[in-house]
């Protein structure tokens, strides 16, 4: 297969572009091409939610998502979550609540709860309904609710 | 042990040397040699014309998967996200959703709330909130699984679909779109467009009750084990008028149950009219025992989403 | 960071973990994560069916594909064609003979993932089908046929103790009852993995997810027929195991590690889902018998359990499996007369291997579920028949007539958990009525005997080392694992608490058998335990160096030195202090030896296999979970609510790490319940992905309410126990108990699915009679898709 898409997004708040095999995932492009290795592959049927990425600010599995797909889009993964040098809210919340355990869900949990959060939804009921795209076998959402919900209200930008 | 005619099937195919087979492995890149992005509607349409191997992907939420473990298989994809084909349109006849429109779009819409609350229910209980981030409505119709959860939805709605080819435009109502699992009524080149919905049917005195429900292993996160729509006009006394009821999961296709649905029409819902509707109601499936569950738990999930349906819209 | 009364320094706090804040970064390298220039990739040819001979491989196409740089098959192995971990049973290649699906039949490495699993498709076996066995009771009977020429008995064990006629006589209610018990999947999120990566033919690297890098440098070395101190193995940060990824790491391992020795490449080999869960170990299905007596009071007088295990096609870890099981089944009660036998049968089923729990799980199930009909037949509240027969302090003797040493926190356990689920309230108010919404309770107690049994003693030993550096940070190394359960924190706290340094000074680095000796596999809720004693070992032998030099840094005799704070200082004068990285540069400046090893073994203990009495354990931790649920019983629909968990931990080593094991195990337990089904069609799974192996998400987490029993005595580092099982082990017995008290039914099949519920419910069912005026055949009717031919 010699052809190639041409794929510009805007990652993590920077311009990228890429030349890419057309049947190129989007989790492929981001970690083999980009070298972003935060998105992990738990199954590659967009069940688990191990990949999930923001494309335009909603949470999407990109095991699903051609990269040719996102051309012209944005795309924000959890390396880009943090500002300034400093981890968004609800990562610092995870950390500090033991809301990680072997830390394979927790990229896509933290992409998935800094969306709950930009969408201002508060009630934890509906975070957990929010986040059950995001399976996690070790931890029991528990603290990770809790962790949502000590950061619900906060501002970041 | 007996498994399901369909289920047998499936397992025979995979069993077979060189078929296809999950238990393979994965592929990493999907095998396409192109990746056609039309930035309109008449584009797409001459690309798919052109590309006979070529399959429209929208969402990719269920074909992804498919070319994945070899279910399906294109040499070219059309990416049908330029085609503007999102977005709600309201006229004096209804509701039109562009096919492009996504799942967490329809659910969270106020007007579709409002007037059409069997679809937002069920947009918003297809798979989880990423992948309703990505499908879309017309990728959930074209994909034509006989537990897609939008189609009971639609069928008690009345929709019809607006497909268009390079022959021009065609409207095809819901309940004549699915043929078998995974067929649907779109000849080669074919792309959904729209959905249309019309005004819901109102009557003096009457009170509308909409309703979807699915049943599933788990809270979230499910592909149905059954689900069922149901809309209904009720009468002060519980009396319903213009029923309609649509099932998944429990045929080939998406049900309508149309019998069922004349057996209650201007009667009143008690407990002895219920059960015969559900007795009436198990001539209309043909569900089939799956990985997913036995044939007889579904036909008995069936009856009770029914009688609670009828249950609750009888009540004052 | 908090402070405990009584000694101070971090134990028992909420510091961070140290490997969470990398991890949520993504900035955590897991296998899939790592590269090499000039990589390959591995895939598996794999055999589709469950039983056969192998007439032919047809590998021409496979190698002719671009891309592709090695296709191997048993020929190739340069060592020995044997990975199993217990008994040599196991090829890592199959030869001739075909015993499961998912049996490995070629080796493929190729310069990307696509081209190695397309070849790996290219690979065509010539099969000619053979007869299998998928029930392991029918497994058992003669002219079965045969798994192995040994015969598909493994092996027995037994418990044989107390008067059993007298006993029997004694009895006035028996339950007999036959429980049908599924097995489970991990779900790690974590896909198994490795890299490996050779030197020549001679040495190797191997970079695995795994729980024991000992098992995987064992593996290997056999299979490349290379000494053990040839192969380093070093564990990566793993994405979950909870038992799945014990023995089984070794297999992709060995595999990655022959395509490296043949192509001269480092190659990675990281399975697909799918083909993972196919696979990869289970926990056991089982299907336990029982007869069980009690006296008018409900005093228990006699147990008689019967379990057959579903071991697969190889026997991996199933008869450590057994021996666990097998003592397990009769719980923490006092009982005069016990006759256990466990069964391990081969069948062409999944491979039955270690998963959190280890066989007590499933033994616990099914004797909590007797114990609740016991109640419900002598009229007495289930909460009571525990009380009047669970091991206290006067009763100390268990099933194995090991005596118990004080405290023994069953009752403690059992009060404080019915008080925190409100069980006294719950029962006296009137229950939710309608079909949508009965509510129940239930109960699940569990004696967990915690690091390896005696049929494992040669493998329980630890090794660490503890190197101080001239900064005054400190290395610790391991050869216990961390894969979320906390073993990093653990070992970060034990050495900080030891050393009387801040946990941030302390870094815990990743197990390597070059670094530590064989220190057994991360089971049986032993890593704290034995990471811990193992430093406070190693912090021994440094101190002997340390101390002198603190003191004469002091002014006092080093036996009067102490730390803590981050300070030496002399006992009794806490204002005469100089900080510990004072003494740390002091003592490099003199050149004194700044790293220590540590070692722990368990003491040698009595126990008799043939009876299954003695001391099968060192000393037991107890739990007691109570379940409230919600069923709609209409659709079969369960909702578990509320846990209220009381776990004996001993002491609280890290409160974080220890609640989130209990909320953890808890939900897995919960999903194994109720939603978790493996569904196979003679040996294939039908559901191998999180579509249809549905686990629990985050909308399903109940409300779980903790108390931690804290106790003085256990032999653990600083007091602790191990929490990693008996947090899931006693929960699906309690949810399955609440469900039978919502719907006043016995449910004796697990999981407890929708229609598993509705099947139970016969009759009872409001829609019942569409069943039989529609005449489904009998099989479609509610069994789900089952084991049997």
């Amino acid at each position: 297969m010699a052809e190639r898409v041409t794929v510009s997004l805007t990652l993590n708040g920077e311009r990228r572009t890429f030349e890419v095999p057309p049947g190129r995932r989007l989790l492929d492009l981001l970690r083999d091409d980009a070298g972003l290795i935060g998105t992990k592959e738990g199954c590659g049927a967009g069940e688990c939610g191990a990949c999930t990425v923001l494309l335009d600010g909603s949470p999407v599995t990109s095991c699903l998502v051609l990269a040719a797909s996102a051309d012209g889009h944005d795309v924000v993964t959890v390396e880009g979550l943090a500002s300034a040098g400093r981890l968004h809210p609800f990562q610092e919340a995870l950390v500090t609540r033991g809301g990680v355990q072997c830390g394979f869900c927790t990229p896509g949990i933290a992409v998935t709860g800094a969306a709950i959060l930009a969408h201002r939804e508060a009630d934890p009921s509906e975070q957990a309904r929010l986040l059950s795209g995001n399976l996690c076998r070790c931890t029991g959402y528990t603290k990770v609710i809790e962790a949502l919900q000590a950061v619900t209200g906060m501002e970041h930008e | 042990m007996r498994v399901g005619l369909a289920a047998s099937r499936y397992l025979r195919q995979i069993s077979t040397p060189g078929a296809a087979r999950p238990l393979g492995g994965a592929r990493v890149d999907v095998p396409v040699r192109e990746v056609l992005r039309p930035g309109s509607v008449a584009e797409a349409l001459e690309a798919l014309a052109l590309h006979p191997d070529a399959l429209p992907i929208a969402g990719g939420t269920d074909l992804m998967v498919q070319l994945r473990n070899g279910r399906k298989y294109a040499t070219a994809l059309v990416d049908l996200d330029r085609l503007g084909l999102a977005g709600l349109q309201e006229s004096d006849e209804g509701i039109t959703i562009g096919a492009g429109t996504r799942m967490d779009a329809i659910a969270a819409d106020p007007r579709i709330r409002r007037l059409y609350p069997a679809l937002a229910e069920a947009a918003a209980q297809i798979g989880a909130w990423p992948i309703q981030c990505r499908a879309t409505l017309g990728g959930n119709l074209a994909n034509a699984s006989p537990a897609a959860d939008t189609a009971p939805a639609l069928i008690v709605e009345g929709a019809r679909l607006v497909v268009a080819s390079t022959a021009g435009t065609r409207q095809v109502p819901v309940e004549e779109f699915f043929l078998a699992p995974g067929r649907s009524a779109l000849t080669p080149g074919e792309l959904i467009i729209s959905v249309r919905l019309p005004s819901p049917e109102l009557g003096p005195g009457l009170r509308a009750v909409e309703r979807f429900v699915k049943v599933g292993p788990r809270r979230e996160q499910i592909i149905s084990i059954v689900s069922l729509a149901g809309r209904a006009l009720v009468g002060t006394d519980g009396t319903l008028f213009e029923v309609r009821l649509a099932l998944g999961s429990v045929a080939p296709t998406p049900v309508r149950a149309r019998r069922t649905e004349h057996l209650l029409t201007g009667r009143r819902p008690d407990a002895e009219l219920r059960r015969e509707a559900v007795r009436v109601l198990q001539d209309e499936i043909a569900p089939i025992g799956d990985v997913r569950a036995p044939a007889g738990y579904r036909r008995i999930a069936c009856a009770v989403l029914l009688d609670r349906f009828l249950e609750e819209a009888s009540r004052g | 960071m908090s402070r405990r009364a009584a000694h101070g320094g971090p134990l028992g706090g909420h510091h961070e973990r140290p490997d969470a804040r990398a991890k949520v970064a993504g900035s955590t390298r897991y296998v899939a994560d790592l590269a090499l220039p000039g990589m390959l990739h591995a895939a598996l040819a794999v055999s589709p069916v469950p039983s056969a001979r192998v007439a032919r491989l047809e590998l021409a196409a496979a190698r002719a594909l671009d891309g592709v740089e090695a296709v191997l098959t048993a020929g190739d192995i340069p060592g020995k064609n044997q990975v199993g971990v217990v008994f040599p049973d196991q090829p890592l290649l199959v030869e001739d003979r075909v015993r499961m699906v998912g049996d490995r039949l070629a080796l493929v490495a190729a310069r990307t993932p696509e081209a190695a699993w397309q070849a790996a498709r290219l690979v065509q076996p010539l099969l000619e089908a053979l007869p299998g066995v998928h029930d392991p009771v029918a497994a058992l009977k003669p002219g079965a046929p045969s798994v192995h020429e040994s015969g598909n008995l493994v092996r027995t064990f037994r418990v044989v103790r107390g008067d059993l006629a007298r006993e029997s006589a004694r009895a006035h209610v028996v339950v007999e009852a036959e429980y049908h018990i599924g097995g489970q999947e991990h779900a790690y999120l974590e896909p198994q993995g490795c890299l490996a990566i050779p030197e020549g033919r001679e040495r190797i690297t191997i970079i695995t997810s795994c729980q024991c890098p000992f098992y995987v440098q064992q593996a290997v070395a056999r299979v490349l027929g290379i000494p053990l101190a040839a192969v380093r193995v070093e564990q990566a940060p793993t994405g979950g195991g909870f038992g799945g990824k014990e023995d089984y790491a070794s297999e992709p391992a060995a595999c990655a590690a022959v395509l490296a020795f043949a192509t001269g490449k480092p190659v990675r080999l990281v399975l697909p889902r799918e083909l993972d869960m196919q696979a990869s170990t289970k926990r056991h299905a089982v299907v336990v018998r029982h007869r069980w007596g009690a006296d008018r009071d409900g005093r228990l007088r006699f147990a008689e359990v019967d379990t057959v295990m579903d071991a697969g096609a190889y026997i991996g870890l199933s008869t450590v499996v057994a021996e666990r099981a097998n003592v397990s089944s009769i719980g923490p009660y006092d009982v005069p007369a016990v006759r256990v036998a466990t069964h391990v049968a081969y069948t062409n089923n999944l491979f039955g291997g270690a998963f959190r729990g280890f066989g007590a799980p499933q033994v616990t199930w099914a004797a909590e579920a007797t114990m609740d009909k016991l109640a419900r037949r002598l009229g007495i509240d289930p909460l009571e028949l525990r009380r009047r027969n669970v091991l206290d302090d006067l009763r100390r003797r268990t099933s194995t007539g090991q005596l118990l040493p004080r405290p023994v926190l069953a009752r403690e356990c059992l009060d404080r958990a019915a008080t925190l689920a409100g069980w006294d309230e719950f029962h006296a108010r009137p229950r939710a009525g309608s079909a949508a919404a009965r509510e129940g309770m239930g109960i699940g107690l569990a004696l967990y005997g915690c690091n390896l049994h005696h049929g494992g003693q040669r493998l329980d030993r630890s090794s660490a080392v503890v190197i101080l550096q001239a900064d005054g940070s400190v290395v610790v190394r391991v050869g216990l694992t961390e894969m979320g359960q906390g073993n990093l924190a653990a070992a970060q706290t034990i050495a900080a608490q030891a050393l009387g340094v801040d946990p941030a000074v302390v870094q815990v680095w990743q197990p390597d058998t070059t670094t530590v000796g064989d220190s057994g596999p991360t089971v049986a809720s032993r890593g704290a335990h034995m990471s811990g004693l193992a430093i406070l070992d190693a912090v021994r032998r440094l101190r002997t160096r340390l101390d002198p030099v603190a003191a004469e840094v002091l002014g006092c005799r080093a036996g009067e030195v102490e730390l803590a704070g981050g300070l030496a200082f002399v006992r009794g004068e806490p204002e005469r202090t100089v900080p510990v990285a004072r003494v740390a540069a002091e003592m490099a400046a003199r050149r004194i030896e700044g790293i220590a090893t540590g070692w722990h073994r368990t003491k040698a203990r009595r126990f008799d296999p043939e009876t299954g009495t003695g001391a099968p354990y060192e000393f037991y931790a107890m739990a007691c979970h109570i379940a409230r649920v919600k069923v709609d019983a209409d659709l079969g629909l369960v909702r578990v609510e509320e846990v209220s968990a009381a776990q004996d931990v001993g002491r609280v080593i890290h409160r974080d790490a220890l609640e989130g094991q209990i909320q953890g195990g808890i939900v897995q337990g919960m999903g194994w319940a109720i939603s978790e089904e493996l569904k196979l069609d003679r040996g294939r799974l039908a559901n191998p992905s999180f579509t249809d192996y549905t686990i629990p998400t985050a909308a399903d987490a109940p409300n779980v309410k903790i108390t931690v029993v804290e106790s003085e005595g256990a032999t653990g580092p600083f007091g602790a126990k191990g929490v990693g099982e008996p947090s899931l082990i006693p929960t699906p017995a309690a949810v399955r108990n609440a469900v039978c008290d919502a719907l006043g039914v016995e449910i004796d099949r697990l999981p407890l699915t929708p229609p598993t519920i509705v099947a139970a419910l016969g009759e009872r069912h409001p829609f019942a009679w569409l069943l039989s005026e529609k005449q489904v055949d009998d099989h479609e009717r509610l069994a789900t898709v089952d084991r049997d031919g």
